[in-house]
């Protein structure tokens, strides 16, 4: 579903180049929920944001349904970009508009006409349980309510694809388990490729069947959660995945 | 002491016309012309989506440079162009040349500041959903800062009252030429207390009401 062929991202500085992403290959399977777990600075959300070409990579390409989208027209990438959703951690929804407004954003710029819109609107408050906040304002919603709308507009345009960067980082624990259930929800009944970005491996361990770990710029390992549980190898790993005495007995000074 | 008042009411009355004439053909072009131009100003800056350092340096150093010239220079200095533009110099139409590119400029300023503050994060969401640079303009950035360019719109409307008052230098008539012609280079102290009281009388209702409207805008 996701082919990320030796990807590289570097920002040019007074120092010269900096390297955010080192040349990294990594390929997400239709229908299954990835996690990219790793410490700040590791280059996740860099990865995570070439998905759909926000970040324009250095070096390589970027396949998703079959697309090459480094190699799209900017009217292309539009287009390919209304098929892959994104929420974030810090929702940003449009202050101005309401709940409602909010989902028919997406519908709305890519021209779907005012009666199917109101139509899929209502269907995606539906399906994050928010019918009773369509006309409320951002302001007046919690935080858990408005990654639900984040979702529900992410939805609105029927993805194959949905990016969460951080989704739940800016919430309580409780209304963290809420919105995993919703994007597992999400990934079950429409089958949605998910591809979910967190520094918590509580978080990833929660929903995720397989998940790639980053540190400094580079995937160092790629794990299977699902069955048998696959052992971590590197340290970085076994310290995210919790797995402390291990990585004290490799000798590593982190904590 | 009021006996100046009740034989210039005509003339008041005048004024108050011709400062209405100023004050609104050129907010009209300041909100035509200083709206787009703030947009330019905002998208080719630094770090935005077209940044372009070279028309960006460009468009801001004439931005800067009309906002740095004194009104009165300002006012002699385009009365070339004035005359070109509307065929006289004299007149509320007249010095709307120079008040229209001053507040242009100024508003300009404001809708750029008031474009800074959406967030960055609410753009790229846009952008991640497909959007268009035309649709991010209207129903992201625009719509987001409303508010924002509502009270931009009552400062500038605020301080065209004030610059107006110097319109009188061209013919250009108006409350503050009222006040110099009569309050201050013939000593009726009475004209100058009323043009002074209706000078805040009409600060006041566009503070108002651009509070009020940009309150009743903002839902953030
Ligand atoms: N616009 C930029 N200019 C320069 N360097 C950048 C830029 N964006 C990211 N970086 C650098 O790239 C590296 C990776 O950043 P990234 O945001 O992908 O990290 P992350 O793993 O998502 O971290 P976090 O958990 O803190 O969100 C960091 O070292 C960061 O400083
Ligand atoms: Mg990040």
């Amino acid at each position: 579903m996701i082919v990320l062929e030796q990807v590289s991202k570097s920002y040019r500085s007074k120092d010269g180049l900096i390297s955010a992403v080192a040349p990294t290959s990594l390929e997400v399977a239709e229908g299954e929920i990835f996690g990219i777990i790793g410490q700040s600075g590791a280059g996740k959300s860099t990865i995570l944001r070439m998905m759909n070409l926000l970040e324009a990579p250095t070096t390589g390409s970027v396949i998703v349904n079959g697309r090459d989208l480094t190699k799209c027209s900017p009217q292309e990438l539009r287009v390919a970009r209304r098929s892959i959703g994104m929420i974030f951690q810090h929702f940003y929804l449009l202050q101005n508009r309401t709940a409602a407004d909010n989902i028919a954003f997406p519908l709305e710029i890519s021209g779907v006409p005012k009666k199917n819109r109101e139509q899929r609107v209502k269907q995606c408050l539906e399906i994050v349980g928010l019918e009773d906040k369509a006309s409320a304002y951002p302001a007046q919603l919690s935080g858990g309510q408005k990654q639900r709308v984040a979702i529900a507009r992410a939805l609105a345009t029927e993805p194959k694809v949905l990016l969460c960067d951080e989704p739940t980082s800016a919430l309580d624990p409780q209304t963290t388990g809420v919105i995993l259930e919703f994007i597992r929800d999400i990934n079950k009944r429409f089958g949605v490729t998910i591809v979910l970005v967190s520094h918590d491996m509580e978080v990833v361990k929660h929903i995720c069947g397989r998940i790639a770990v980053m540190e400094h710029g580079s995937i160092v390992e790629t794990l299977d959660l699902s069955g048998t549980g696959q052992k971590p190898t590197t340290e970085i790993a076994k310290l995210l995945l919790g797995d402390r005495r291990e990585a004290l007995k490799g000798g590593v000074a982190y904590v | 002491m009021f006996d100046n008042l009740l034989s210039l009411m005509p003339e008041i009355g005048l004024a108050i016309v011709q400062t209405g004439v100023m004050l609104f053909i050129s907010m009209c072009c300041a909100v035509l012309f200083g709206i787009p131009l703030g947009v330019f100003l905002y998208f080719t800056g630094r770090g935005q989506i077209f940044e372009r350092p070279v028309l960006f340096r460009i468009t801001n150093y004439v931005v800067n440079t009309v906002r740095s010239l004194p009104f009165v220079i300002l006012l002699v200095a385009l009365i070339p162009l004035t005359r070109v533009m509307v065929g006289t110099t004299i007149g509320p139409v007249a010095a709307a040349v120079p008040l229209s590119i001053a507040s242009t400029a100024y508003f300009a300023r404001l809708v750029e500041q008031s474009l800074r503050e959406v967030p960055k994060g609410v753009i790229e969401a846009a952008l991640g959903m497909g959007a268009t640079p035309l649709q991010i303009t209207w129903k992201v950035l625009l719509a987001e800062a409303r508010s924002g360019i509502v009270l931009g719109i009552t400062l500038t409307t605020i301080s065209l009252l004030s610059y107006s008052a110097m319109a009188g230098i061209v013919g250009g008539g108006g409350i503050g030429d009222l006040a110099i012609r009569f309050g201050y280079y013939r000593f009726q102290t009475d004209v100058m207390i009323l043009t002074v009281i209706l000078l805040i009388i009409f600060v006041q209702i566009i503070q108002f009401s651009g509070n009020f409207l940009a309150r009743l805008l903002d839902k953030r």
